[in-house]
């Protein structure tokens, strides 16, 4: 009998130090020596090189180190929420600012800037106020701006239009004119990565905009839902019809991603000729194909459409994006260091050799250096002469919002929903 | 073996005689299973069962809700649609495999030639993950640059994640892709096992092939049938990596299922009550379910189907 002990004894502590293992997995990166480290969380697209840089410079001069990890985009804030109030949770991590952050700090688990800001005012004064003021909530800083601003504008293939006899559409009617035209050449007029339901959101963001200025959206987030039920909510949902009954976006744009590529291969091969996109569409277009980035990609800013009430120059897109720092990190001096380098030289000219336009005061001194120097100066002017820049109706929304808002914004486009569907169902989005 | 040492021979014996010695096994036997059981499946039960009747978002604590969630959750027509669409997509999996499956594996059962290396090959896509299959389909589908661009005639503009109905059918059509192999797996071992005697006999009888694949191999297979079945719908109404990858519930919410749909309440809108809510509903439904089949397919006092041989 006594020899029976000994396969059970290896089986349990096989089984033991399995266990041990798997904990020590999840347990993570708590320091081994006394330097240590801290994760900086970022959104993965074509931008991780310049923030791989920026870690690398860190690291050369700093003890404490810092360690980049990156989510896929689409996944990146459903993947952050999770884990934000756990031991995993990073000390450093990208976001949008604004509605994107209330609900950690409303939950207390970032850290005020304020402290880090007193200490090196640079922090705050090297950045243009209104994109700094985007990660301010309830007066307090939260967020140091990072990477570029990023406005959405109408790219298109030169070549492609081109062989039209087309021009960038400045108006509406160009717009339409061109769909006609290219449609009976049988080219996509608009590629719209449909299937990702945000890109499709970026027309409506546009539409209303243009129709009925920046303050319909704005009532409708403060919680006055009439709005959009509103004859120039109607009327903006009439001109989207409008293009797309058109046929402008083709019969497929649903089974089309603009994460995977698809829109994006879409413009570059010449199959389509335009695309609402942000500015990053630029640097993803160097990254999949860096000869049509080069030489072929064309962009214009969003026509005007006649009758409307909004600015012709407003944009929309995404005002910034922030670093922000967690509470409970160890590391805060380290990390106010890290945080310098978002205004150094070197951030700005990485940042500009992609197509990114960071929003330091001194990005105007290296518009010159940029990728393409024509590409920068357009982007900087249309953001500076910009009365109002609308944040993506998805980011200002609360995140409970988004899929019931995506959805809808799908369901337009199909035609399972009409204007009266449409107004019912973001009325019934909520507003906080 | 056993020309090896005779002592060896000796302690074998002695060691299965002590074990019988302990007649029926005890709970001692089953604690470590039990164990696992509680922590990992009954403890998570309760612990959703309770943020049911909550609000959470992740953040903060959880706020009690009353019935706030389930009330929300029996006037939500996504929610019941979705329910129908994880029974049509279990239906229509049982329907396309199960044939497909069984002729599959009464032919991976036989002699042929060139027989191992084609169900080798044929096995491959069960090796592979769901997340795997469903990034490669959808890059086969696009469009523009994926099969239906080549084939025209068939997939017209090859919108086929912009219709419910081909939506669907692609959804199907992958999980038929890759479960197939595993229920042709199971037919082959269960067809193998079918004492020739039966078929000598009727050949005797001159029951040509048909006849037999009807007369012996499809009656002796019900039990497996069952068994796979079972399988199949367990896997049906979970099925969860190929629409998060091919579809993410659209167009809309025309492939929102109920698995799928918990997972975008909890962790898209971060509504962890209503999500919680959802996930007992699924629980409920499941063990409805099975206790159904199981009582149908009388499958628990189930019998050997080649008695009296």
């Amino acid at each position: 009998m006594k020899k029976r002990w000994l396969p059970r004894a290896v089986a349990g502590s096989v089984v033991l130090a399995l266990g041990l293992t798997l904990a020590a997995c999840g347990g993570g990166s708590s320091s081994s020596s006394g330097s240590g480290s801290f994760t900086v969380l970022v959104y993965g697209d074509a931008s991780n090189k310049v923030e791989k840089q920026i870690v690398d410079t860190f690291n050369k001069t700093s003890k404490v180190k810092a360690k980049l990890q990156t989510i896929p985009g689409a996944d990146y804030q459903t993947k952050l929420q999770t884990l934000i109030n756990t031991k995993q949770a990073p000390d450093v991590f990208f976001n949008w600012g604004g509605g994107s952050i209330a609900p950690f700090v409303k939950a207390g688990l970032l850290l005020p800037l304020d402290d880090m800001i007193a200490k090196d005012p640079g922090l705050k004064s090297n950045f243009l106020p209104s994109v700094f003021n985007g990660a301010v909530v309830d007066g307090k800083s939260y967020g140091i701006p990072m990477r570029g601003t990023q406005p959405v504008m109408l790219f298109n293939n030169k070549k492609v239009l081109a062989d039209n006899g087309l021009t960038a559409p400045k108006t509406w009617d160009d717009l339409l004119n061109a769909v006609k035209v290219l449609k009976a050449k049988h080219v996509t007029p608009i590629a719209l990565g449909g299937g990702d339901q945000w890109p499709t959101l970026m027309w409506y963001e546009y539409m209303y905009d243009r129709i009925a200025g920046p303050g319909l959206f704005e009532k409708a987030m403060g919680g006055d839902k009439s709005a959009w039920d509103s004859a120039d909510s109607r009327a903006a949902l009439a001109k989207l019809k409008e293009l797309i009954d058109a046929g402008a976006f083709g019969t497929n744009y649903d089974s089309v991603k603009y994460t995977d590529g698809g829109s994006v291969a879409l413009v570059a091969q010449s199959k389509a000729a335009f695309e609402l996109m942000g500015s990053w569409y630029y640097s993803q277009q160097q990254q999949d194909n860096p000869d049509f980035a080069k030489s072929g990609l064309g962009y214009s800013s969003f026509p005007t459409v006649d009758g409307g009430k909004g600015d012709p120059t407003d944009i929309v897109g995404n005002t910034n994006n922030y670093y922000s720092v967690l509470k409970k990190t160890k590391y805060a001096d380290a990390i106010a260091q890290f945080l310098k380098l978002q205004y150094s030289d070197e951030f700005v000219k990485a940042h500009m050799a992609i197509g990114n336009l960071p929003t330091t005061t001194s990005t105007v001194n290296f518009l010159g250096t940029a990728a393409i120097p024509d590409y920068a100066k357009f982007q900087f002017e249309l953001v500076k002469a910009a009365p109002s820049f609308q944040l993506s109706w998805d980011q200002a929304y609360p995140q409970t919002a988004s899929e019931a808002m995506h959805t809808a914004v799908q369901q337009f486009f199909d035609g399972k929903l009409d204007a009266d569907g449409f107004i019912k169902a973001m009325q019934a989005l909520p507003t906080s | 073996m056993t020309t090896s040492a005779e002592p060896r021979v000796e302690r074998r014996r002695s060691v299965r005689r002590s074990g019988a010695a302990v007649a029926r096994p005890g709970f001692a036997w089953a604690a470590p299973a039990t164990l696992f059981f509680l922590l990992f499946a009954v403890v998570p039960l309760i612990l959703v069962a309770v943020l049911s009747f909550t609000n959470w978002d992740g953040l903060s604590s959880p706020q009690y809700a009353g019935l706030d969630n389930w009330k929300a959750l029996i006037h939500d027509h996504v929610m019941i649609q979705s329910l129908w669409l994880s029974v049509l997509i279990t239906v229509l999996g049982v329907v396309v495999q199960t044939p497909l499956s069984i002729l599959l594996g009464v032919w991976a059962a036989g002699k042929q030639r060139n027989r191992a290396i084609l169900s080798a090959i044929y096995f491959i896509p069960l090796l592979l993950s769901a997340t795997a299959i469903s990034i490669l389909w959808r890059a086969l589908l696009d469009p523009n640059f994926g099969v239906p661009s080549q084939a025209k005639w068939l997939f017209g503009d090859g919108n086929l994640f912009g219709h419910q109905t081909s939506a669907i059918g692609v959804l199907v059509f992958v999980g038929a892709w890759q479960y197939t192999p595993f229920h042709t797996l199971i037919y082959q071992g269960a067809t193998r096992a079918i004492p020739p005697v039966l078929y000598q006999a009727a050949e005797i009888d001159g029951a040509g092939t048909i006849r037999q694949f009807f007369s012996i191999t499809l009656p002796q297979l019900r039990t497996t049938m069952i068994t796979s079945m079972i399988l199949m719908v367990v896997g049906g109404l979970t099925t969860f990596d190929t629409v998060l990858i091919l579809t993410q519930g659209g167009p809309g919410t025309d492939t929102t299922i109920s698995a799928y749909y918990m997972y975008e309440q909890a962790f898209k809108s971060f509504d962890f009550g209503g999500g919680s809510a959802i996930a007992l509903v699924l629980v409920i439904i499941a063990t409805i379910i099975s206790l159904i089949v199981v009582k149908v397919s009388g499958y628990d006092k189930m019998r050997s189907s080649t008695e009296g041989l």
